[in-house]
Order: structure tokens, then sequence, then C-alpha cells
């Protein structure tokens, strides 16, 4: 049984799971900074949160991950993947490691427990965050960017809570010294919530630059965490709010302008009210285009380089084509050459129309990597699949007929398209092009002929 | 189309002249099945007056080619000219239609 990654109860459980690793996040430098030693309260919660970061692992065994467009669902494939991700990061962030040292919780480090001290492989969860969040922006990505400042949102909330926590720990590491800023402010003995709160304040000031100077650094330590501080938290609010956008579009900017297209595709869609569905198998072909493209078109990219030079870039890029098709295993090397230069690249999405019937069949389509559907519209009936290395829509260009059939990409598709006049310049030009074509079409007759018999031309 | 049938030894051979597509399969497929109910078991087509063969054309053939041959007989063609040979070679059609480059080559060994 697997779990989509993209249903109703996955990201619900995501969402408990974001919250709880904020909790454990905020939590545990919490207890060290300001409790000190183990309390029952603070255990029993902690170790609730566990239980769930335990049955989340469980649930990351069978979630279906995304890979190249298409949603893995294969039980093995998913927790080969899983394994070879974050499974680890997860299992030392959730297993109660610290519980192991619980009979030992009076032994202290620096005045803390080393049980508070060994929550903090807790912090891991952090990660999970991350990867909640990157999922959400790759299936909510209408919202990509609101997704993005939540990202950066979490990262200065935990970074500043951390600095507060830290910056509070240090003196009472040090045993609250007389000249601690702790001591000069008065809050040694204050509630914790107030220290926390003197402490927070303090991380807020510093990190903006703002520095008031009210609280201020006494002792080395303190001016050295304060230089940290400083450096950390000026580095991110400044280059953040200073630099939003740049900051989002520098990250790749191809990545942001492909996906800005996208996004703007989408809006379109949502405001004519086209069906959800569509709007998903949008999203779908650009996550493919991007993961095998990177959002690039091969003509626009290479178009203007010198013949030679983007023909050595064509032989890289379509040698999945000269493997697949037999067409290219017969041909010479000016041949293929020929026909490398000629061929367009295009990517069909699960259920596109690759030709449709009625067209009149200008072309010839050479199926690089996928499998298609041969189905008569009128009759609604399938005629059979084409896969990798077959071709179609040699006979309709031959005869000057329209395809009495269409052809339906099943699973992604990476064709290559071969234009009549360019068909018809290259057999003028290569006479063994005929001599080719025909050995190659004898391997399919058979399977071409039940398919006129059956009324279908393509 | 028009269509004249003679006898040679036990080979029927059909004489072809006009277009054999959409319009004019039809009644080509029904000369084709009256001379197979008639007992043809060997039928040779010259196309040699035929400009254009479509896919309806084809479909035609390769029916009749599979009825024949099922029951022992065959089917054989000659006379295309070079677009529909074309056709026939670059589809693959002419290995599963028995082509010949004159009527002299078909008739022999049929």
């Amino acid at each position: 049984m697997t779990i989509s990654e993209s249903s109703r109860l996955r990201t619900g459980w995501d969402l408990l799971i974001l919250v709880l690793v904020l909790l454990s996040c905020l939590l545990v430098p919490f207890q060290i900074a300001f409790r000190h030693q183990v309390n029952l309260a603070g255990s029993v919660l902690l170790y609730l949160i566990d239980l769930f970061f335990l049955l989340d692992i469980f649930l990351n065994f069978h979630t279906t991950f995304r890979r190249q467009g298409a949603e893995v669902t294969d039980p093995g494939e998913i927790a080969r993947h899983y394994l070879g991700t974050l499974f680890l990061v997860d299992l030392l962030a959730a297993l109660p490691f610290d519980a192991l040292l619980l009979p030992w919780r009076g032994v202290e480090i620096g005045g803390v427990s080393v049980v508070l001290l060994a929550r903090l492989l807790r912090l891991l969860r952090v990660v999970r965050l991350f990867a909640i969040l990157r999922r959400w922006q790759r299936q909510n990505w209408t919202n990509a960017g609101f997704l993005r400042i939540a990202k950066l949102a979490a990262v200065i909330l935990l970074l500043t809570h951390w600095i507060a926590c830290a910056w509070f720990l240090i003196p009472y590491m040090e045993g609250f010294p007389e000249d601690s800023w702790v001591v000069t402010e008065g809050i040694d003995e204050a509630e914790p919530v107030s220290q926390y709160v003197r402490s927070l304040y303090w991380a807020i000031v510093t990190m903006t630059s703002v520095g008031y100077g009210d609280i201020t650094p006494v002792r080395n330590t303190e001016y050295l965490f304060t230089m940290l501080a400083i450096a950390v938290g000026a580095s991110i609010y400044a280059f953040v709010i200073g630099n939003i956008a740049s900051l989002l579009s520098n990250l790749d900017r191809a990545k942001a302008s492909f996906w800005n297209r996208a996004e703007t595709a989408n809006q379109y869609l949502r405001s004519r009210r086209a069906p959800s569905r569509l709007s998903e198998h949008i999203r779908d072909y650009y996550e493919y285009v991007w993961e095998r493209y990177r959002g690039m078109s091969e003509q626009e990219l290479f178009g203007d380089l010198p013949g030679p030079v983007r023909l050595e870039i064509l032989l890289h890029l379509t040698r999945d084509l000269l493997e697949q098709v037999p067409l290219f295993r017969h041909c010479t090397p000016a041949l293929r050459n020929a026909l490398l230069m000629a061929l367009r690249p295009q990517v069909f999405g699960p259920d596109g129309y690759i030709v449709r019937e009625g067209e009149v069949g200008n072309e010839i389509v050479f199926i690089s990597r996928g499998t298609v559907e041969i189905l008569t519209e009128e009759r609604k009936k399938s005629h059979g699949n084409l896969g990798s290395g077959e071709y179609f829509g040699d006979l309709s260009m031959l005869l000057g007929e329209r395809r009495t059939a269409s052809v339906r990409a099943v699973t992604y598709c990476d064709v290559f398209v071969l234009a009549r006049e360019d068909f018809d310049r290259i057999k003028s030009e290569y006479e063994e092009f005929k001599e080719i074509l025909k050995t190659i079409s004898s391997e399919k007759s058979e399977r071409l002929s039940a398919l006129v018999l059956d009324g279908v031309v393509l | 189309m028009k269509m004249e049938t003679t006898a040679v030894d036990s080979v029927t051979v059909v004489r072809c002249e006009g277009n054999l597509d959409t319009n004019t399969s039809v009644e080509a497929q029904d000369t084709l099945n009256q001379l197979m109910d008639d007992g043809a078991a060997k039928i040779l087509i010259d196309f040699e007056k035929v400009d254009f063969v479509s896919s309806a054309g084809l479909r035609i053939l390769l029916a009749s080619a599979k009825r024949l041959s099922s029951s022992g007989g065959g089917l054989r063609i000659t006379g295309l000219n070079d677009v529909v040979n074309e056709v026939f070679e670059i589809s693959g059609f002419s290995t599963i239609l028995d082509v010949f480059a004159s009527e002299e080559e078909a008739l022999q060994g049929f």
C-alpha cells in the first residue's frame, strides 16, 4: 500500500510534522537554556512527539515520490529512494537516544543535564521541515512565492530562537558571573519566560543591527558570541530584506524564469476557469521538461552556433535516439548527420495527442523515449502501442492522405519529427535513405498491414 | 477504374486502368471477390496503366492477398509506376505483396 505524496492525507500529515518540527526545534534549545534539568512534562511531550516522527519514518517508506515528472509508486523503489536520501537523518532525529541517558540525568555539563544535551540531535528535524516545504513548493507551485517566503521565515525564526537561547546559556554555563549581562539585567532569578523574552529581544535587536544598547555584552565570551550573532543576523536580515528578489532569482535564474512562465500559464488557465485536471497536466509537463531539459529548448540554445558545432552537440544530445531507432543504425555518417540536423525534438505528456485523426500527414515521428497508443476516435478503439525506437506517419505522408487514427502518449514521450520537405530533400540527396527505409520497414510490414487492413493510416 | 480480366494458364490476369482510390476501390474489391468466389487461386494484377493507389487500394490488395494465401493460392502485382512503387517499398508492402518488374517475371513459377 502506498500513499500518494500529493494526497490530502499526506499533505495533512506533513503539516502536522512541520508543526512538530518547529515545536521540537523551539522546545529543545529552550529546555537546555532555560530549564537546564529534565522535567516530566517536557520529557513526556518530547517523547510523544518522537512517536509521531517514528510513524513519519514508516509513512515515508510508503509515500510515493516524483522522478522526472512521473509519480513513482513501486514500493521497492520508494524504499530505496528514501534509504538513499533522508532516512538516516530522520532516524537520528526521531530515535530518543537521550532516553538511554535518563539513569544519569543528574550528570551535568556546564550546569545542563546530559539528557537535555543529547536531545540536541532532534534539531536535525529541521532537514525534514525543508523537505516538506520543497515538496509543497513542487505541488503547489502556484503559491511558490509564498512557500519560499515561508521557508525564509522558518530559517529566521529558528536562527533567532537558537541565538536567543545560546545568549542566555553562555552566562548560565559560566555560573552567572556578577559581570554577566544576565546579572546586570537582574534576571538571573527571574521566571524562565522573562529570561527568554529578554534573550529573544537581544537576539532580534542584534541580528537586525538595530542595537539599542540596553543589553550589551560585558564578558569576553559574550562579546565573542555577540560578534557571531551580528555576523549571522546582519548577514541574513540585510541580505534578505534588501535583496529578496535578487536572492530568489540568483538561486537559479533559469529555474526562476522557467517556473515563472509555467506559473503565468497556470494563472491564465485559472482565470479562464479551466478544469484543475488541465492545470495538473501542465504542472506535470513543466516538471518533466524541467527535469529532462532544464526548461531549455535545444534549438533556441544552439540555433546560432555554426553547423559543425551544433552537429557535435546534437550527436551527444540525441544518443538515446541513435541507439533506439533502427533507422540510424543503418545510416552512413553523412546521412545520419543530415537527419539529425533536420529532426525537431518535441515532448509530450501522458494523454497528449501527438497526431490527430483527420490531420494531413506531413511528418514522420520517431519515438526516442516513451510509449504511445494508436486510437481511432470515431470507433473509440485502440490499435495497440508503439514504443521507443519505432516510428509512424510515413504512410499518410507518402500517400498524401489524412490520418485515419490518432496517436496519443501513454507515458512522457520524447519524439523527433521529420517534416515532409526535409524528408523529400534528404531522399533526393541521399540515395541510400530509400534503401534503408526499405530495410527497416520490412521489419514492421506485418504490423503495418494489420493496421491498414483495419483502416488505420498513420 | 477499368478492370479487364484474362486467363494465362492457371493465372487470372487483371489489367487495371485509372486510379485505385476510395472512389474505385469498392468496385475493384467486388471484381476481385467475384474472381476468388469463382475459383481463381492465382491472380496477377497489372498496374501499368494505373497512376495512383491510395490506402483504400492497398487495403484491397492486402485483403485479397491474405484470402488467396490462406487458400493455397497467391496474389502478384506488376507494372507499378515509380511513385506507387516507392510507396510500396518505403512502407514495406513490397515484402508482403509480391511485386514484380514485368508480367513475364510475375508469371514465371506462379
